[in-house]
């Protein structure tokens, strides 16, 4: 087996709809990086063993490395992050002038925000449809969950994101 | 804007860029594949059995003696 090129194609086939997945997992854009590196660190050190599985195999044993992973980068990030929160003291931030881009990468900001005050399940499949670019049959597969759920998830997950994009463009229309 | 555009806009902004994955994937290979080897099954030092079989014979010698009263 060449193990290089082995390794390549389950990490082209892979490396999107993990990266979603840590995305997902909310524990910030640098750690989902570096974690997106430790999952495929084990799939290189068990290329052997995950080179034999069918596919769909592969890619669930993936999922579950990261979901490993991702539970203790969780942890080490929270704890952090309160400890940050108790420490900080952001100065004020002077008014940015208003432009078409400023617009568009706050509107970005508000996806952001919204995705990341989805319940955990809701959060993780849509960030795999959205960025991960899998179908809701894959999603299933790698979630080992029904594809009717996934399709539910992402039905709730969709309609509060709609919400919350309705309250930021008409602000007065809870008024 | 619809709401399937503003979740590709968000995708797009937290994509990893292709020169990251790249480097992540070129990091990796570059670390050695440990080779799997035999696997090394737990056993006794050659020396166990002799030392057991001693120390049982002597025992099972001791046990036929008559105990010793206490002075």
């Amino acid at each position: 087996m060449d193990s290089e090129a082995e390794f390549r194609r389950l990490y082209q086939a892979n490396r999107v709809a993990v990266h979603a997945y840590l995305v997902g997992r909310d524990i910030g854009p640098q750690p989902a990086a570096d974690l997106l590196q430790d999952v495929f660190l084990r799939v290189w050190q068990h290329l052997d063993e995950v080179a034999g599985m069918p596919e769909d195999r592969q890619r669930a044993w993936i999922f579950t490395v990261a979901r490993n992973l991702s539970v203790d980068a969780y942890r080490r990030q929270h704890t952090r992050a309160a400890t940050e929160q108790a420490l900080a003291h952001e100065p004020a931030r002077p008014p940015a002038p208003v432009s078409a881009a400023v617009l568009a990468a706050e509107r970005v900001a508000v996806v952001g925000e919204a995705i990341r005050r989805l319940p955990e399940q809701q959060r993780v499949t849509l960030v795999l449809a959205a960025a991960g670019e899998l179908t809701s049959a894959e999603i299933a597969a790698a979630l080992g969950v029904p594809a009717g759920t996934v399709r539910y998830r992402l039905s709730l997950a969709r309609r509060s994101l709609a919400e919350a994009l309705g309250h930021y463009d008409d602000p007065e229309e809870e008024r | 804007m619809s709401l399937d555009d503003d979740l590709a806009a968000w995708a797009a902004a937290v994509r990893l860029p292709g020169a990251e994955a790249d480097a992540i994937f070129r990091r990796i290979i570059a670390t050695p594949v440990p080779v799997p080897g035999p696997v090394a099954v737990p056993s006794l030092a050659p020396s166990w059995w002799r030392d057991f079989s001693a120390g049982f014979a002597a025992r099972m010698i001791d046990s036929t003696r008559p105990a010793r009263r206490a002075a």
